[in-house]
Parts: structure tokens; sequence; C-alpha cells
């Protein structure tokens, strides 16, 4: 750590980017040091096992097969089937995800939604032991004796029970909403806090213009929420593609693996078929996907910031 | 640690191995130096009781005394008898199978016993071929098809410890109603009951055809069938014979009974527990379940139709009457220090005393043949006899090293064909092509 | 009179959409509180047997008498889930403040290196992973749990912070800096301080990940470290299946995270202090 002294401090002289820039140095070691330590190993490790053929019972002494796995994938209509069902599952996970936090964290950033109940309310179903969550809504939706049916038949919203997660379509989509439900709260408590952050007197700016509520919103807080936003999307793509709780305990991958996606495929041919080299291909093209993803986003928002820090 | 282990199946040396790794990163090299830091563990010698580690089930499935609550007494006197302590991780079921899978790919599974349900074969590689160490007065007293499973390439790795194979149940106060006076005994029986059930509100059958893969999945439900038909899974190259007649029979069985009259939701539900629920909650009136459900069924803190159950062998096809086998078994683990001890154990466990409260205070029916006959047995465990008269018909789960990966591809096709996107005999031609496939590639 | 109006319509617009995000996010929730009070019977019945008489403590009793040890399983998440927080934050926030601000050189592409970290799917890196643990003697140990955590939390919360970093008006930093403020106190006492809902929300999320952490926890631990989640699946076995009791653990299991959500709350809407942004 650096200390300055103040001595003849001049904020805006070279010393004083150059002591920052040190600074700067040693506080990003210790977090990349952690990384370094406990995930470059496993990282390499996944990376050499996609090229390799190796089981678990021996799985120290693979064989170098070069692109065969991939090539086993890309023949595979399962293989071609999950990465289908796990870009649809990220691309509706992530929009809807977004805007209904965006619009929670509205409300509950407006004077009427600052009861203190209203931000723990939010936090309750985040708490929830995503295993239990994964049980619960598998009762929730069961066709038999889940609450969904009763509630839908009786109110006249269904016609008859449901057989939710029967149903190629409905399978999916009902899992989606689950995962939906769980996911909104800390995307939510992120935007609010990128709310928080606007300065207020961007507002009553705009007040003096005469800005309307949407137009306050369209020309005020949206792209002063344009950082945080990108990183929601970031962040919440990274983890619709990772998503694993429900289908592995609502359908496993059915029916007719009408739920199957790249990360639960990994984990079947990983660890239930013992397959570890083939399993490590799929899980490296999931994160080549995700990689190109993020760049993608990150290419996308970053022009626009150039141009607002040019403008400031 | 034992020198075998730093010998690979395929006979390359540990240098070779490097030599090969080094060219794939820091992964590969730090994994290949792995079994010298295990050979440098194994040199402590251990000093005073030898300690037993046993990986099992939670109960209420399956598991030995000192995790469930029975001949805790006995099991403390065998404990100090042969100065050992015991050692238990006890896990659910679900997460056993990737626990094994981690441990024994790192090549340090720190089990002597582990609990098995159908992956002796997939793991025979990292089991003791405990076969030569079990007792012949306890060998006799078993089924002889109860080693099916827990035999690979010969060698027995295994004991199973309960018999659980699936029989049939029925709702007795659904047939009163009906008119039936008696269970299904063939497979136009089962069709016609499954039709006159199927009425106010309440389905005939119902059964779990959610999860395609591993025991009691779909692929394994529908095995049954097959061998009622008459069928079977492998020649003695081990290459699949299923797609003949009795395959195809089979697969248009499930669909028949389904247009019958099969609960909707059976498509959904992943485990035998959803089912189940449907049965006591007394919205079904026929299933197929392993014998241990016999007694929650019949709780009426869990059940609405507790004494209202009968139990039969399951209808009989073309061939008879056959079913499916649980499977759960005990194996000792290659890198155990003390297999002979663990072998003990294992006879402990499957003592004719501790058989005997096993299926007393657990529920779960003994596989001693002795201990099934007895007459306590019988009578507290009302369904034992049903159980044992279905152990004299096939029973075979035929398991294999790839048994996941070869059910996951029959009972995906299984469940298209349920849903009538193609065939039965599509959906056969497909599985046993992608079963051939799999068999060649092992 | 029509501005009035359309205020009232718009108070009312917005009353229905807290009546809406609340119904939303607890009714999954209170159908869960529910099934924890009645027995298997009760709820495998259509329609839910909802009767008095039903509802029981059973369940609970039986979740906090059974074998599973669910008290050791939260006293190991919480020893986990603090100190994972508090190390993420301290680490983390620090290393996103410096690629915010201080022009650490390559700084996106430590930010994009930082985020590839967890880009790869538990199942690939969990056996690597749990060979290095037995190595070291850290599996089925508080500390292995908690170091891996804390590589999962890492990067989101520089991801999170550095954004919310950069929003900070250079000005202050400025006006610090004259003051005869080092960097680092620059940092802590002007930077820190109004940026609390973005801390409070990375911290909770820390926190939260690691206290509800399922799969490592499965793989890693065997019986000293156990975490409250892995004890919570154990009530889902093979053949049974003991939903309520299962649920009841669950609900335990999320009281010590909503106590800290009530103890914390106030730090869920509060940021800049006005004064601050006008300087």
């Amino acid at each position: 750590m650096t200390f300055d002294g103040g001595a003849a401090a001049r904020p805006t002289g070279r010393s004083y980017l150059a002591r920052r820039r040190r600074t700067g140095t040693l506080l990003v070691l210790p977090a990349l040091a952690v990384l370094a330590l406990i995930l470059a190993l496993p990282i390499a490790a996944s990376l050499a096992l996609s090229l390799m053929k190796a089981d678990t019972a021996d799985f120290r002494f693979g064989v170098f097969v070069g692109l065969e796995n991939y090539a086993t994938l890309l023949a595979d209509p399962v293989f071609a089937l999950a990465l289908r069902n796990s870009i649809y599952w990220m691309v509706v996970e992530v929009a809807v995800v977004v805007v209904v936090a965006l619009w929670f964290a509205l409300l509950l950033n407006h004077p009427m939604g600052r009861w203190s109940v209203f931000r723990i309310v939010l936090l309750v179903p985040w708490a929830l032991a995503p295993v239990a969550n994964a049980v619960l809504w598998k009762w929730i939706y069961n066709s038999n004796y889940g609450i969904l049916n009763f509630l839908g038949t009786a109110t006249g919203v269904l016609p008859g029970p449901v057989v939710w997660l029967g149903d190629p379509a409905l399978a999916l989509n009902a899992l989606l909403v689950a995962e939906i439900w769980k996911e909104i709260p800390f995307i939510t408590l992120l935007l609010l806090a990128g709310l928080q952050n606007v300065p207020r007197i961007l507002y009553r700016a705009g007040r003096l213009d005469g800005a309307g509520p949407w137009q306050t919103f369209r020309f005020i807080t949206l792209p002063q929420l344009r950082t945080t936003i990108l990183i929601c999307i970031v962040l919440q793509s990274i983890w619709a593609l990772k998503s694993f709780d429900l289908v592995y305990v609502l359908t496993r991958g059915g029916p007719a693996n009408a739920t199957t996606m790249l990360n639960f495929l990994a984990y079947r041919v990983s660890f239930q078929f013992g397959n570890l080299g083939l399993g490590a291909a799929v899980a490296d093209i999931l994160f080549f996907v995700m990689f190109l993803l993020a760049l993608a986003y990150v290419r996308v928002f970053r022009p626009a910031r150039a141009a607002e820090r040019g403008a400031a | 640690m034992d020198d075998r282990r730093l010998v690979t199946p395929r006979g390359l040396t540990r240098r070779s191995l490097l030599k090969r790794g080094a060219g794939l990163g820091a992964g590969a090299l730090a994994l290949g130096a792995m079994p010298s830091f295990l050979a440098a563990c194994g040199s402590s010698t251990p000093s005073g009781p030898k300690e037993l580690k046993v990986l099992t089930n939670q109960p209420p499935d399956p598991a030995p005394p000192g995790v469930a609550e029975y001949s805790e007494e006995a099991f403390a006197k065998w404990q100090s008898d042969n100065a050992a302590t015991v050692s238990y991780e006890s896990i659910p079921y679900t997460q056993i199978h990737d626990k094994l899978a981690t441990a024994f790919a790192s090549g340090n599974p720190p089990w002597d016993i582990v609990y098995m349900s159908g992956w002796v074969p997939e793991f025979s590689k990292n089991l003791a071929t405990i076969g030569d160490m079990i007792s012949a007065e306890l060998k006799s007293d078993l089924p002889p098809s109860s080693f099916k499973t827990v035999t690979w390439d010969g060698k027995i790795q295994g004991v199973v410890f309960t018999l659980s194979l699936m029989t049939l149940f029925y709702n007795t106060e659904h047939f009163e109603q009906a008119g039936l006076s008696e269970p299904p005994r063939t497979w136009d029986d089962l069709l016609r009951y499954t039709k006159e059930l199927t009425r106010d509100g309440r389905y005939g059958w119902v059964n779990n055809y959610g999860a395609p893969e591993g025991i009691g999945g779909t692929a394994n439900l529908w095995m049954s069938y097959l061998q009622q038909a008459g069928g079977t899974m492998y020649d003695e190259g081990g290459l699949p014979i299923f797609n003949d007649a009795a395959g195809v029979d089979a697969a248009q069985f499930m669909v028949d009974l389904w247009d019958a009259g099969t609960e909707p939701g059976s498509i959904s539900y992943v485990g035998i527990a959803d089912t189940t629920n449907v049965f006591t909650a007394g919205k079904a009136s026929m299933m197929m379940n392993w014998p241990f459900m016999w007694k929650p069924a019949n709780d009426p803190a869990s059940s609405a139709i507790a004494g209202k159950i009968g139990a039969a062998v399951l209808p009989a096809g073309a061939a008879g009457t056959a079913s499916i086998d649980g499977t759960d078994a005990f194996t000792v683990t290659l890198a155990s220090k003390n297999p002979e001890l663990a072998t003990k154990l294992i006879e402990f466990y499957l003592a004719p005393e501790v058989q005997k409260r096993q299926v007393l205070d657990t529920g779960w029916l003994p596989i001693r043949l002795s201990t099934l006959e007895d007459a306590d047995v019988q009578a507290a465990a009302t369904n034992a006899p049903i159980v044992l008269e279905q152990a004299k018909a096939p029973y075979d789960s035929f398991v294999t090293p790839d048994y996941i990966e070869v059910t996951q591809a029959i009972g995906t096709e299984l469940q298209r064909c349920i849903r009538k996107e193609k065939t039965a005999q599509q959906a056969i031609t497909d599985a046993s092509d992608q079963v051939a496939a799999i068999i060649k590639a092992r | 009179m029509s501005r009035r109006w359309r205020a009232r319509l718009r108070r009312t617009g917005i009353l229905m959409g807290l009546v809406l995000f609340v119904v939303w996010t607890l009714a999954p929730i209170v159908w869960a509180l529910i099934s924890s009070f009645l027995p298997l019977r009760a709820l495998t019945a259509t329609p839910p047997d909802l009767a008095p008489g039903n509802f029981t403590l059973d369940n609970y009793l039986g979740v906090l008498s059974a074998d599973r040890d669910l008290i050791g399983g939260l006293r190991n998440s919480a020893i986990v889930a603090s100190f994972t927080a508090a190390l993420a934050l301290l680490i983390g926030s620090s290393a996103a403040y410096a690629l915010a601000r201080l022009r650490v050189p390559g700084s996106s592409k430590i930010l994009m290196l930082i985020l590839v970290t967890q880009m790869f799917p538990a199942m690939v890196i969990i056996i690597p992973l749990f060979i290095v643990l037995s190595r070291t003697g850290l599996t089925d140990s508080q500390v292995g749990l908690m170091i891996v955590y804390l590589s999962f939390v890492l990067p989101i919360v520089i991801w999170v912070l550095k954004g919310f970093f950069e929003a900070v008006p250079r000005e202050l930093e400025r006006a610090a800096a004259v003051d005869g403020a080092s960097t680092m106190q620059t940092f802590r006492l002007v930077v820190l301080p109004i940026s609390l809902p973005p801390l409070f929300a990375t911290g909770v999320f820390a926190f939260i990940e690691a206290w509800n952490e399922f799969f490592f926890a499965v793989i890693l631990t065997q019986s000293n470290a156990k975490t409250a989640p892995v004890v919570v699946a154990e009530f889902s076995g093979q053949y049974v299946s003991l939903y309520g009791q299962m649920v009841a653990a669950a609900v335990i299991a999320s009281i010590p995270v909503i106590v800290l959500a009530i103890v914390f709350r106030r730090y869920i809407l509060e940021g800049f202090v006005e004064g601050a942004v006008k300087g």
C-alpha cells in the first residue's frame, strides 16, 4: 500500500497519476492471486480434458485424442438441441429478468415503494435454498396434486389439469418461470443501487424542462443506468447459461430432452455417463459461447459510453 | 498404496503418461503427478483400532445399522469384537453416484465400503473382488440372481442386502367398487382393469416415465415388460438384441397401457416418490412399486389409502411374469487398506439376526432366503410372500458399465413413443442403434 | 383537475404495481410456508386439505430431531458465508476501484480475464478442484469451501462495484487529493461511504451465494463442513421424499438470511448524499 503523505500533492501532476497507477496495481493483485490459485488449474484441466479420452474410472490416465470429442458433439442431435434450448433459455431469461427487475426497481425507488418491508420481501426468494426452491416448484407444477393446477381449474383459468412438465414446449417455459422468479431479486437490487446513483439534480433539471415521467425515464434514468444494465445483462447471461438446479430436480432434461441444456448436458455426460473428455468439450463450447457474448455486449455498449465521456 | 494403481488399464506406465501429458498444459501435468502423491500417503501406518469408513444411503432409504435404527447393540459388539471403529458418511441417494464418480476419478476415495445401486460394472475398476472372501454359507442363502447386478467380468464385487424388486400394488377399495375380485394376472387383464378403473376422476395406472435413466427409470421399467414378453437385452457377446418382437411388444404395451388410462402426469414424474404420492392419495388404482413402499403406503400420516392396498406379482406377458431389480448393494473399494475386515462388516450387515431387524425395524426386506421365510418377518411384512414369489421369475435390470448412458438412450426413445412421436417399432429400432453405438465406443 | 386525476391514476398504478410485486414474489413462499405445516397426505389431496386440524408442527419437530444436522449445517454456512462476504468485499472493492479509476495497465483485459473464470461450468472444474483440495487437505473444511466460494463471488463483486465506482464524480476525488488525501484515503473516506447500496448489494450477493451454494458443497464436504443447503437436500431420498420436512428445513435455513436483510435494510436504499454531488 502506498501512503502519499500529502506533501506537495498536485492532483493533476504526473506523479499523482503514477502513484495512483501503482496503488491500483497493488490493489488488483490480491484478487488476481485468489482467482489464479483456485481456478487456474481446474480451468486448464478442463481445456486439456476436452482433447482427451478420459472417464471417471481412470480420469488421471486420459489419452490424447485431438478434436475427436468436438467432432462427436457436432454430429450429435442432442447437443444441437441442447444448444438451441440454451440460447432460447438465455435470451428469454435475460430479457424478462432485466425488464421486470427494472420495473420492480423503479417501483421500489418511488416514494410509495420505500417502505422497508418491500426491501425485505425482495430478498426472500433469493434467500431460499436452491434445492428446496426446485423441489417447491416441482410440487407447484405437479399435474396431479400441484397447487397451480388446482388454483387454475378452481378459478376457471385452466379448463382442466395441465401436465406442465410433460409437454416439451410447456416444460421448458415452466422451468423458465421458476428460474426467472428466483433470479429477479438480485438484478432488482443492483438496478435499485444504480437508481440511487443517478444524481437527483438531473431529475430536478428535467422537471424544470417540463419532462413527463416517460421522458424522465427515457432520457435521464435509462442513460444513467446504462453501465448497471450492461453488467446485469452480462452476469445474467452467464448465469442463465449455467443454470442447473431446476432441470436436475424437475425434469432431468426431459421429456425427450426438451429441457436439456448445455450445462445439464455437460453434467450428464461427465458425471452420469462418466465420459469426462466429452463432458469437458460440452463445457468448453459453453464457455466459448459465453465468452463471445461477453465480448459482444461490452463492444455494443462501449462506443456510447465513450461518447458520453467525451461530452462530459 | 497398491502398486496396480500406478499402471493404467491400458498398460501405460506413469512415466509414459507424464510424457504424453506434458503437452497438455498445467492441468494434465498436475494430474499426472497425483499417483506419486497418493503413494506417499499410503506409507503412513495405522495404529490403534482399525477404522472403516462407509459411504451409505440415508434412511428411510436402505441403510446399515448405526445409520438406520436397528441392531445397534449387535453393531457395537461387532466393532469391539473386531477392534474396529466404523464411521459413516450417510448422504441422500441422489448425491451418491456423483460423489463416487468424483472421488474415484481423483484416485483417492476416502471410503472402505460404499453403497451401490447398479453402478458396480461402471466402477468395476475401483472395486475389490469380494466374491472369494464372503462365506459359502452366506452365498448359499442368497438368491443366485441377486449377484447379477454386482458381478462384472465374472468377478463378484458386491453383495445385495435387501430384496428389492417391483411387484404390483393395487387399491382394494377401487377394485371392490369396480367389482374386481382379484388382481390382474395377464397383460390383457391389466389393460382391461386399467380401462375399468379409470373413472370418477381417477386413473387405473400410474407410473414415472419422466426420468429415462438409471434404476427405476423409464428404460428400466420397460425391461420388466421386455422380460415378461420373453425378450432380453444382450446376447452372449454383449450386443443388444432387444430389437425383436418382445422388445417392440414391451414398448407397445406401455403405449396401450397409456391409452387405457395411465395417469397423464406419469410422463413428467421423475421419481417413484412422485408416483407413489398419486397412488397413496387414492387417485390411481394400480402401480408397480418397490417392496419398501408397502410400509409408508400403509401409514395414515402419509397415505389416504392405508390398509386398502393389495400386492400381487406383476401381470404376465407371453413369457410369464418378470420384474426388475432395485439392487441395493454394498461393495469394498480397491483403495481400502482393510478389505478383509470390510468384507467381514458386510457379512455382519447380512447376518440373519441383523437382516431380520432390518425388515422389522426399517421395512426393508431381507435378502437372505432363510430370513424371508421367517414367520415373524412374513407376519410383519405382509407383502413379503408376494415379493418372494416374484423373485422366482426373472428380475434382471441388465446393468453394464454404461448403464446410465444406455438407459438414457432407450428411455428417451420410449418417452417419444409414449408421446406418440414415434411408433413402438421405430423407437425400439432407434434405441437399439444407439445402444449398439454406445457399446461399440466402450 | 385533470392533473390531479392523472396524479391519482399514477398513484393507483404504482400501488397496483407494488401489490403485483408482493404477490408475485411471495406467492410461492407462502405456499412453501403452508406446506411446511401440513402432512404429506393433506398435500397430495385435491384440493389440498387445508382443514385447520391438519396443521401441525411435525415437520419442524422432525427436522430438528432428525439425525441430519441442520444446526451444524447452519453454523457452517454462517461461518463460510460471513468470511466469504467480508473477504470478497475487502479484496473485491479495492480491485474494482483500481480497475475503475486508477488506470491500471490493461484494465479492460484484466476485467475480461476475471469474468472468464466464471464461464466454466461447475461440472468440469469440480474434479480437478477436488484433487487440488484433497492434496492440500482442504476437503471437508470450512476454509476450503470459503476459498472456493471466494473465487466465485469475487469476479461478480469486482464487475458490479467497478461499474458503480465509475459513476463516482471525479471532482470528489480531485477535491480529496487537493486536501492532501492519499489514494487509499480517498478510496476509504470518500468513495466507499457514498457507495453503500452497491456495496450492500454485492455483500448480500456474496453472503447468499456462499450460504446457499449446493453443488460444490455436496462434493467437497463429507461430514464436518456440510453447509445448510446440503442438509436441506438430505430430506429428499430415492424412495421417499420428505417434502414437508425439506420445506421446513429450507424455511429455517432462510431465516438467518432474512434477518440479515432486516438488519441491513436501510442500506438497500441509501446512496449519494445530495450535497456531495452538487459539490
